[in-house]
């Protein structure tokens, strides 16, 4: 980022900006370590907030996407950096693993969702997938290994 | 014209890592790529959940062979922060000494794959001798040439003698000059800047769409380091540059890269200088409590970024790594497009790819 | 065996002593860390310098002998591994370089891993070292050429 240190917003600001844009949300936020704050979303809510966050911020690096099974749905978590760290979280139900993607705002996120889409089995709208990435081409030919790796009914 | 696919890889002597482009050319000039990586996927995260935090370690730092030390810090570092426990600055420093180290190993053995590449086989053979004092440095401190085993949760488990840091600095002194030379061959040099400069161009606006991060970044003019930026004990406590230019081409990046290894030289010096007495390590318990963390370091070739979740037991619950490489060679399809094919390998080998960090 | 005239006996023992001070190596990386491939290349730097024991490194597999793999095998190389020694032509010779070549290593029970490369192709050396040092690899391929004899 060609921020320099003086255009970095405080997080407070940025709360302040999501609280006025979207009042009938509740924003739950933690501090974690080592040095991010957690903003736990809806599903509907994060491609909202991350236009916000692109138009009025210029928070622009997204550092990756976390896909996790937290045992009851996929946790996706955003994560951000604008001279320090903003991860936004949402849970997905096992029954409904649908996201609209992302790469429309943000071209770099291809890769993350691809991974996300072949590793635990979550449908990303709107994403381009040409072929398996990490997976090889005949991973389930032969009745082989499970379908999604990291998903944990399968023995993750 | 006709058009016709050329594919590239897996095996390749162009590439040391499997992974398989398909370029489509017209006449001379690339059209379309694509590329499939998976080749070197060995299922890492899902084979961190299975093994304690300790025996991790010894799994993460084979996540890859040329930024191994800075995977497992950023993972200790991760993990010290779930445990709320703070290595002491002793064991700081002689970690960062490492990073620093592993900063200077991996450029100059990149400078030599770039220039083997275009076909300069001297520059090849004269980096990767040099690369050879590097090596020997970290050998000194830590036992292996390319393996390492130095970090562990809490702190490092090696220490440095005063003879031991009068040796280091004298080798280091060495290897300053070697990269001095190197550095006047690729500011000087007619033969290298003619097949380097204006190849493989990404502007600024490509660097902030894709979130590249690392050299690459910095050498199309997008001022990022997140040693300087996160300053995290010790980089507060040091003094270097973070260098940058504008051209956003193969000349500029190694030029970045070799500015780079300049000032990492200064920081090992600075760390070896000022290195503060006391222990190295601090205890850890086996069992994390509960919790999540992000960690993030700057490698050689940029921001990695670790999220790690425990759930109170002695195995993690969930580690995400994303190395930089993933994040850089989203941007080769761009880059590639109406390459010559005589520049497809210096377009190629300039994001510096590391297959077995991206595919994991 | 019937035996040899002895115009076909001097060329056959010329060919062997050429095979045996010359082995040009192919290398194949089917999923490993890079460590050992680091250690490999370092082979043909001036510290170490291989060629001066008459090995090249080659690019294409119709001009090797020897393969060196590095790396345990995936299931996605798998098939480009046995392509890849078919193509190399008789008599020709597998050396496993590194503890994931041998065996799976570190990563042996990953859902993508099928183990160390002796479970596809014939192996005629194993290198342990994690990664194998330079001399460790000179050390092996010395034996080798032993073997050859």
């Amino acid at each position: 980022m060609s921020q320099s240190l003086s255009q970095i917003r405080p997080f407070e600001e940025i709360l302040a900006a999501l609280q006025a844009a979207f009042p009938d949300d509740e924003f739950t936020v933690e501090a974690k370590p080592i040095d991010d704050t957690y903003i736990t979303l809806v599903p509907e809510s994060v491609r909202p907030v991350i236009e916000l966050l692109l138009e009025h911020f210029d928070i622009y690096h997204l550092s990756t996407i976390t896909g996790d099974d937290v045992g009851d749905g996929v946790c996706l978590l955003y994560h951000f950096w604008s001279g320090y760290g903003i991860t936004l979280r949402i849970l997905l139900p096992y029954e409904d693993l649908h996201m609209p993607t992302l790469t429309d705002l943000i071209p770099g996120a291809s890769y993350y969702e691809r991974e996300i889409q072949e590793m635990l089995g979550v449908t990303f709208e709107g994403l381009d997938i040409p072929g398996p990435m990490f997976l090889p081409d005949d991973w389930r030919d032969d009745g082989g290994p499970v379908r999604y790796p990291l998903r944990r009914e399968t023995g993750a | 014209m006709s058009r016709i696919t050329v594919p590239i890889g897996p095996q390749h002597p162009l590439l040391k890592e499997p992974l398989a482009f398909s370029l489509t050319l017209e006449g001379e000039h690339v059209i379309e790529s694509t590329l499939r990586l998976g080749y070197a996927h060995r299922g890492i995260e899902r084979l961190c959940q299975e093994r304690t935090y300790v025996q991790n370690i010894y799994l993460i730092e084979r996540v890859c062979g040329i930024c191994s030390h800075v995977h497992t810090t950023t993972y200790c570092q991760g993990v010290e922060a779930l445990l709320g426990i703070q290595a002491p600055p002793r064991g700081l420093y002689l970690r960062t000494l490492l990073c620093e180290l592993e900063r200077i190993h991996s450029h100059l053995l990149w400078l030599g794959v770039q220039a083997r590449n275009i076909g300069l086989e001297t520059i090849f053979m004269y980096a990767w001798r040099d690369r050879e004092i590097a090596l020997d440095i970290m050998e000194n401190v830590s036992g292996g040439r390319v393996s390492h085993a130095v970090n562990i949760v809490g702190g490092v488990r090696i220490d440095l003698t005063p003879e031991h840091r009068d040796t280091i600095l004298k080798q280091l002194d060495e290897l300053d000059r070697q990269i001095d030379v190197l550095l006047g061959v690729i500011e000087n040099e007619r033969t290298f800047e003619a097949r380097t400069r204006n190849i493989g161009v990404l502007t600024e606006e490509q660097i902030r769409r894709y979130c590249v991060v690392g050299p690459v970044a910095r050498a199309s003019g997008v001022d990022v380091d997140l040693r300087r930026d996160a300053p995290s004990f010790p980089y507060d406590q040091l003094k270097f540059n973070v260098p940058v230019r504008p051209e956003g081409d193969a000349w500029a990046r190694t030029l970045v890269r070799t500015l780079e290894m300049v000032e990492s030289v200064r920081l090992c010096r600075q760390l070896l200088t000022d290195l503060p007495d006391g222990p190295t390590t601090a205890r850890a318990k086996r069992r994390v409590p509960p919790g999540e963390v992000v960690s993030r370091t700057e490698a050689p070739r940029g921001e990695v970024i670790y999220y790690i979740r425990s759930d109170g037991s002695d195995k993690p619950a969930r580690v995400k790594v994303r190395t930089p490489t993933l994040t850089n060679i989203i941007t080769l399809p761009d880059q590639l497009k109406n390459i010559a094919m005589a520049d497809v390998s210096v377009v190629i080998s300039g994001v510096d790819l590391c297959i077995a960090c991206a595919d994991r | 065996m019937k035996p040899m005239s002895p115009l076909v006996n001097v060329t056959h023992r010329v060919v062997q002593w050429a095979r045996r001070k010359s082995p040009w190596i192919l290398h194949f990386n089917s999923g490993g860390c890079n460590g050992c491939d680091i250690e490999l290349l370092d082979l043909l730097t001036p510290r170490y310098d291989a060629e001066r024991l008459g090995v090249l490194k080659e690019a294409s597999p119709r001009h090797a002998d020897v393969l060196i793999c590095t790396g345990p095998v995936t299931r996605q190389s798998r098939d480009r591994l046995l392509r890849i020694y078919e193509q190399i032509p008789a008599p020709k010779w597998v050396v496993s370089m590194g503890s994931c070549s041998c065996s799976g290593g570190v990563f042996y029970g990953g859902h993508n891993i099928l183990g160390g490369i002796d479970q596809v192709l014939p192996v005629d050396m194993y290198i342990f070292g994690c990664p194998c040092r330079p001399e460790a690899i000179i050390t092996g391929l010395a034996r080798l050429l032993e073997k050859i004899k």
